[in-house]
């Protein structure tokens, strides 16, 4: 009766339904308003604008350093993603598939980074990158990036390895295949899925890691999260709205990859 | 799929169990493992010697011994740089409970189709740009903001009241970014209820007010307080919305570390203020282990 909302009753039902809308738009409201305000007129981002223009967005684009920053954030994210793909993948076969003992206690070790606060993990990573002199590279960058990224591509892997039935890999190896062939033509295919929502989430998270980069920086290398956060702190600059809509629209692309994988996945099952 | 899934489970789960039935060789018993040593190798190079080492400098740098520890419990400006990292932390927990509960409880009784909607929107926000919803508060909150405006405009105020760069804004951007964070547990709990139960209880005489404290309540407790104590140990290591929307008389503990290496160069007090950090999240971390019910690499209990 409380979970059923006929059998509620109407002052219950309408009081539930207020709140979340109220709720719902709460959650929506900086999203919206930022997507609107990059198409705002205003410089100091009065709202409503007065006027409607895409010159921020000109400013964005002609401005070589917005760009460089934009496009070193994406390469850090797509060696990070291969970079944790790669690593991930093994282990999660050996968590997945090993005998051995304390696989529970690997296993909470791998997914550690998540748990330690990410401001720990920038300082300590900083002083070891300062010693040997590397901050303020790419290596840096990805390094530090596929730490926090790791432990997505380990779970989503294993998750889509623990459904995967290794009989038919095992009936592939008695078909005649060797069992690296098994595992590639059979076993990576069937768990591609897994592989894929590992790839996104461990590509989301380097696009927006803030405390790492912001460690990492330099003034000749910097990502796009680096580049809003130091114009930030100068001022609030609309550049700065267009720079968070594209963020916006990439995270809104990679959900609905991730929703059409999840469709064709539970279409497939 | 699901007889699979049980079958692979229970196949696992005597050979895991460790060596009852007979001795493996060591090679059988290790079986798999090496596959292993790529990851454990970048995470041995990587981030668990830097974590070490950066622990280890509280009690050796400046002079080894306690006396950063001392300090940090002494000096009234570290206090009450704790103080607000707990206070801020467990107000966060709490209007996040507030508001993520009845969300999640409309999610789960909603028809089908507005309720995955509600789900897409809890999740976009989720999925945007840390950064840019932080910004996105910082101007919708600034003196000249909506939000001021808006009350103004209502008469609830006078003159725009300071909602950034203090506590009030760290706690409406924290707020906001967590709330995710208790929805989605919380709804798994809500939608794993049997709606009989609750018809019993109604049934049986309860009023709806004794049914929701009673029966609904304690069923949702295991999400209530796993996502709660997400919240809580994720709030108190959260860096960029307290640094962006918070001032500079009211730090944190991770804007601290930070402030303290990057400003202070003082090593030794920022490890012993990220031990104290690290020691408190994985205590947390490890109750909200108990918490769950399975363990994801686990076998079949």
């Amino acid at each position: 009766m409380l979970l059923s909302p006929n059998a509620m009753g109407r002052p219950l039902r309408t009081g539930l339904y207020l709140t979340t809308g109220v709720i719902a738009a709460f959650l929506l409201l900086p999203v919206v308003f930022i997507v609107l305000l990059s198409f705002g007129s205003s410089q100091w981002l009065v709202f409503p604008p007065p006027g409607w223009t895409l010159k921020w967005y000109g400013q964005f684009f002609s401005n070589p350093e917005w760009m460089d920053a934009a496009l070193a954030s994406l390469k850090v994210a797509v060696l990070t993603t291969i970079a944790a793909v790669a690593l991930g993948l093994p282990t999660a076969f050996a968590l997945v598939r090993g005998r051995f003992p304390g696989r529970e206690m690997l296993y909470g070790l791998f997914t550690l980074p998540m748990i330690v606060p990410l401001v720990i993990i920038a300082v300590a990573v900083y002083a070891l990158f300062l010693k040997l002199g590397y901050t303020g590279t790419l290596f840096a960058f990805v390094v530090s990036h596929v730490i926090v990224a790791l432990p997505f591509t380990i779970i989503s892997i294993i998750n889509s390895l623990k459904l995967f039935d290794q009989s038919i890999e095992d009936a592939a190896v008695i078909c005649g295949a060797s069992r690296l062939q098994a595992i590639f033509k059979v076993t990576f295919p069937a768990i591609r899925p897994g592989m894929i929502a590992g790839g996104l989430f461990a590509f989301l998270v380097s696009w927006d890691e803030v405390v790492l980069s912001v460690m990492m920086a330099s003034p000749d290398l910097q990502t796009l999260p680096v580049k809003m956060w130091t114009t930030l702190r100068q001022d609030l600059s609309p550049v700065i709205a267009v720079a968070s809509t594209l963020l916006i629209g990439l995270s809104l692309f990679v959900m609905f990859i991730a929703a059409a994988l999840r469709r064709r996945a539970e279409a497939n099952a | 799929m699901k007889v699979a899934i049980n079958a692979l489970q229970n196949a696992q789960g005597p050979g895991a169990a460790g060596g009852v039935a007979r001795r493996p060789g060591l090679g059988q018993r290790w079986k798999g493992s090496r596959n292993l040593l790529p990851a454990l190798l970048f995470l041995g190079l990587f981030f668990f010697v830097p974590l070490i080492g950066l622990l280890l400098r509280g009690v050796l740098e400046p002079v080894p011994g306690l006396g950063n520890y001392e300090q940090l419990f002494a000096n009234s400006a570290y206090t009450r740089v704790l103080v607000n990292t707990f206070s801020v932390a467990g107000l966060v927990t709490v209007i996040s409970v507030l508001l993520g509960f009845p969300l999640a409880w409309a999610i789960t009784l909603v028809p089908r189709g507005w309720g995955r909607w509600l789900l897409n929107i809890v999740l976009l926000s989720m999925w945007t740009s840390l950064l840019a919803r932080t910004y996105s508060w910082l101007v919708l909150l600034q003196s000249s903001g909506v939000v001021n405006k808006v009350l103004m405009a209502l008469g609830i105020i006078d003159a725009p009241i300071e909602m950034v760069h203090n506590l009030t804004g760290v706690v409406i951007g924290m707020s906001y970014i967590m709330i995710p964070f208790i929805v989605l547990p919380l709804q798994a709990t809500m939608h794993a209820i049997d709606p009989m139960v609750l018809q019993a209880g109604s049934i049986c005489g309860a009023s709806p007010w004794t049914n929701f404290w009673k029966v609904f309540l304690p069923l949702c407790r295991s999400g209530l307080f796993s996502g709660a104590l997400m919240v809580f140990v994720m709030s108190l290591g959260y860096y960029v919305t307290p640094a962006l929307l918070g001032g500079a008389q009211n730090m944190m503990l991770p804007e601290f570390i930070i402030q303290q290496v990057q400003s202070f160069l003082n090593w030794g007090m920022a490890s012993a203020a990220a031990a104290l950090l690290v020691a408190i999240t994985l205590v947390l971390f490890y109750l909200y282990l108990k918490l769950q019910p399975e363990s994801p690499v686990g076998n079949a209990r």
